[in-house]
């Protein structure tokens, strides 16, 4: 055991060390004054950004630093200086990612810190916020639970999987192994269209019309059901499942397909037997991408809901719809402080692990796929 | 040749049985159209069909279709038609439809009987059995239509015998009184109509392709093309019902005429003189003021203009550098599969994170006093551009053929200039075409300039962002200050956002909200479908370009 960690953190250190003798060589190789531009350009980007997060008023200084490094490395060593300027908006992706974690972790923690629990002796932060049922932000103790909110947006995310699920799957399907060309150049710009229509238009479409007819149509008191919501975010996030599936189902090789029809089977079987459980896990990812839209679809919930953070009593109740996590963050942002603000945050925190989990996952489904499909052709 | 002989021998032999089956889908389409107009209320429930009670015709309907589909079933199996069963319709149909009368059963039961919830449990695991042994055990023939024909059966003698009459309703008792639920004749019967005409039609169409692998492709292709239908009928329908209530709010008052348009004063060297539109478009031209006749949503159509030009100055140039960086000089490592993962997760993370960031991170950075912006809005929706433009164009350089590339490199030019002058104009149409779809998905987007920018729920015209006018000097660090920039103003999405908080009644001269709402609604939308169309038809120009080199 001992051993192993010796050799590995050797290799770690013997890496470093080739990696920084690469570097090196690379000075010795360059000229100097890119070297010292480089440098410049570097260090006054990282200036910018610790400026920039201390509010400092110099950091407009840093940023003018870079740009003429840049300037000047642009007109002397245009090769490097391309290629330094490229990396350092690659890495800017990496950075933002980073500064998202970070800054909705940072805010939530308090509160976390606030609501914690203690579990057979160990203290865990933010465990209060989820074995209590009650939002009452308001009151004397108040209190901040997820629990409501999670319940809708599970409930909202099932609905919507069913919806954008199996039609965003058959849809795919159609466009791209069934639908005659002509047919195809309607139907796939037409989900795209699809969309592109914003979510808000949606939700005063929901608020407007939706949401009194299934008021007038099941006798409920007040408006807004997880039902109708979940259908309406279920539309939205079809395309992204429509779009995903295809790009599974094109990957399958032609020369499959064709093996199997010269078969004599229908084009179905084809499908069933072949297409699809080749594609099933470009096909899957596309669904949990799905999952994930919904999961994050706002503006509909936020303006077809009741804004009332509830439980839905019994648990499966659709036709009550309170409040989502992507809900209670816009609805009550604006006029929240202290530890409700807070508390928003930690809506925020979980949304987005599970997004980027499903995200993630999809990927490596995708990996795998692709690897799959690499090794039959 | 050897096919088109043996399909019409088929048809010689079976022209009856297929014009009636045929004559079954085209009986289950009428039903099913049937019961979307009575969703939407065009056909009353209580009301009459040709002659009769809306819900006797439909329960009618119902049984003559199940008896006609459960009669080909039977009749196949008996050999009479010239059919082509496999041994069983497979797991698939099986599971769906035990899973239908499971669920069923357990409502009979539990509730229609009394039983209770173990009785409902009982009722639909007793139930859901004996469908799943009709189907998934006898041969495809009989396990495909029975299951179907007894559902549309049970429903129309439900229907029939007036056990759903037209005063139906039940509300489950374990419903807490805040949170009761009704269901009543009207919304249950559609439903059930619906239902059940799709699932016969199903296996009518089937029972036309003589099952066995023809039955089924055409059973499945029918449900196929039915949701392809249903997809794009609802995408018209929405953009069609937007158009038809908003057009009227937004072109009211619209004059057209030699010097009837608001005057633009217009300033270059000093010199400045008024341009006076030739077109007066209230709705588009006014802001919320008490002294217009007519509301118009002006200062949000500025604010949307300055967000998407934020974005795409910030997010079109970080994202091709990074995708240049990608394809061209990275080498696949660690590093790209990192960068990669972290693109990914940053388009799927959702908009109102990163609202939640920008809230946190920009929002108390440009001003002294934590602020919403304008500057704040549009470094937030640039950050959700990023990762869409890092993906089409990153896609639009691996599409560029390496041919390409080593005939420059053959050429003695150095890899950069190989990159300006043979890469890029070589995936330009596909960055285009990206960054426009993109930029068409952001500028709808609401959730986070609530958090970030938005700022005034009816804003006047003049409190429009100017935000060429305010730029100021100075000589001390930052230099260059905008207070337009720092300061929170209003944009479409928002806007209309605005609309729905406000609900209905009159404010700020807006006399009617709803309609107003509508008519904002209109814009934005029509302002994102412009995008949409721009960027679908350049790709299609382009791949046309294309295909012929």
């Amino acid at each position: 055991m001992a051993t192993n960690q010796q050799r590995d953190s050797d290799g770690w250190l013997a890496r470093l060390s080739s990696r920084f003798a690469r570097f090196a060589e690379f000075v010795q190789d360059t000229d100097n004054d890119a070297v010292v531009a480089g440098a410049v350009g570097g260090l006054s980007l990282a200036g910018a950004f610790v400026g920039f997060l201390v509010t400092s008023p110099y950091t407009s200084v840093a940023v003018l630093g870079f740009l003429a490094a840049v300037a000047y490395s642009w007109v002397r060593h245009q090769e490097l200086a391309a290629r330094g300027v490229t990396l350092a908006m690659t890495v800017s992706t990496i950075v933002i990612l980073a500064l998202i974690t970070f800054f909705i972790f940072y805010e939530a923690w308090p509160i976390l810190q606030d609501r914690s629990g203690t579990v057979l002796g160990l203290t865990i932060p933010g465990l209060e916020m989820f074995t209590t049922t009650a939002w009452t932000p308001a009151e004397g103790t108040p209190r901040y639970s997820m629990l409501p909110m999670i319940q809708g947006t599970v409930l909202v995310t099932i609905i919507a999987t069913a919806v954008a699920g199996p039609l965003g799957v058959a849809a795919a399907l159609f466009i791209s192994e069934i639908a005659p060309p002509t047919v195809r150049e309607v139907v796939k710009p037409g989900v795209e269209v699809l969309a592109g229509i914003p979510s808000i238009v949606y939700g005063f479409l929901g608020f407007t019309v939706l949401s009194p007819w299934a008021s007038d149509q099941f006798a409920l008191v007040g408006q807004g059901t997880y039902l109708f919501v979940g259908i309406v975010v279920g539309l939205m996030a079809l395309p992204t499942v429509v779009s995903v599936a295809e790009d599974a189902i094109n990957s399958v090789p032609e020369s499959m397909k064709s093996g199997s029809l010269a078969l004599g089977t229908t084009d179905w079987q084809t499908m069933t037997t072949v297409t699809i459980p080749t594609a099933f896990s470009g096909i899957s990812a596309a669904v949990l991408l799905g999952v994930g839209r919904a999961i994050g679809e706002t503006m509909a919930a936020t303006v077809m809901l009741r804004n009332t953070p509830t439980i839905a009593e019994p648990l499966y109740n659709v036709f009550y719809g309170f409040e989502t996590l992507t809900s209670l963050i816009a609805a009550n942002y604006g006029s929240s402080s202290g530890l409700q603000k807070d508390a928003l945050f930690v809506a925020g925190c979980i949304l987005f692990l599970s997004v980027l989990a499903l995200s993630v996952g999809s990927q490596l489904i995708e990996q795998r796929m692709e690897q799959k499909v690499g090794g039959v052709e | 040749m050897a096919g088109a002989t043996e399909t019409s021998v088929v048809r010689e032999n079976t022209s009856t049985y297929e014009a009636i089956a045929a004559l079954t889908v085209g009986l289950a389409a009428v039903l099913f159209f049937l019961g979307l107009a009575a969703t939407v209320e065009i056909v009353s429930i209580t009301g009459s069909l040709a002659g009769l009670p809306t819900l006797t015709a439909l329960g009618l309907l119902l049984v003559v279709m199940g008896v006609a589909v459960g009669g080909f079933g039977l009749l196949s199996y008996r050999g009479l038609f010239p059919t082509d069963p496999d041994v069983s319709v497979g797991i698939v149909a099986a599971a769906l439809f035990s899973a239908l009368w499971a669920l069923l059963g357990f409502l009979v039961g539990a509730e229609a009987l009394g039983l209770g919830l173990a009785g409902g449990v009982v009722g639909g695991l007793l139930i859901g059995a004996v469908a799943f042994a009709t189907t998934a055990f006898p041969r495809e023939d009989v396990g495909s239509t029975l299951p179907a024909a007894a559902l549309a059966v049970f429903f129309g003698l439900v229907f029939l015998l007036g056990v759903v009459g037209t005063e139906w309703s039940w509300s489950p008792a374990n419903f807490p009184d805040s949170q009761s639920v009704t269901f009543f004749a009207r919304s249950v019967a559609p439903f059930a109509v619906m239902l059940s005409s799709l699932v016969v039609g199903w296996a009518a169409a089937k029972a036309y392709g003589g099952f066995g692998a023809r039955g089924r492709h055409l059973g499945a292709y029918l449900l196929v093309y039915l949701n392809a239908v249903a997809i794009i009928s609802i995408l018209v329908a929405l953009v069609a019902f937007v158009v038809f209530k908003g057009i009227g709010p937004v072109a009211e008052g619209v004059e057209v005429g030699l010097g009837v348009g608001p005057a633009t004063t217009v300033s270059l060297f000093g010199f400045s003189y008024d341009v006076v539109w030739p077109v007066y478009w209230p709705f588009l031209m006014n802001g919320a003021s008490l002294f217009t006749d007519i509301t118009g949503v002006f200062p949000a159509i500025v604010g949307t203009a300055w967000l998407v030009i934020g974005a795409v100055v910030l997010a079109v140039p970080l994202g091709v550098g990074a995708a240049v960086f990608l394809t061209e000089y990275a080498e696949r490592g660690r590093f790209t599969a990192i960068v990669e993962v972290a693109t990914n997760a940053l388009w799927s993370t959702p908009s109102i994170v990163f609202g939640l960031f920008g809230a946190a991170f920009l929002v108390p950075r440009f001003t002294p006093q934590p602020q919403k912006s304008l500057l704040a809005g549009m470094i937030t929706l640039g950050f959700m551009l990023l990762p869409l433009v890092v993906i089409t164009a990153r896609e639009a350089m691996i599409a560029v053929p390496d041919e390409y590339r080593d005939a420059s490199a053959a050429l003695g030019v150095s890899k950069w200039q190989t990159i300006r002058s043979v890469v890029l104009p070589a995936a330009m149409p596909g960055v285009v075409t990206g960054v426009i779809l993109g930029v068409g998905r952001i500028a709808g987007e609401t959730a986070p300039l609530l958090l970030t920018m938005g700022g005034g729920s009816f804003v006047g015209a003049g409190q429009r962002a100017k935000v060429l006018d305010s730029f100021q000097l100075s000589l001390s660090p930052p230099f260059v200050t905008n207070p337009e920039l720092t300061q929170a103003t209003t944009a479409l999405p928002y806007q209309l956002y605005q609309v729905v908080l406000t609900g209905t009644g009159e404010t700020a001269g807006v006399t009617d909200i709803t309609a107003f709402g509508w008519g904002t609604a209109l814009v934005l939308l029509a302002v994102v479908l412009a995008f949409y169309a721009v960027g679908i038809a350049t790709r299609q120009y382009f791949r046309s370009k294309l295909s012929y080199e």
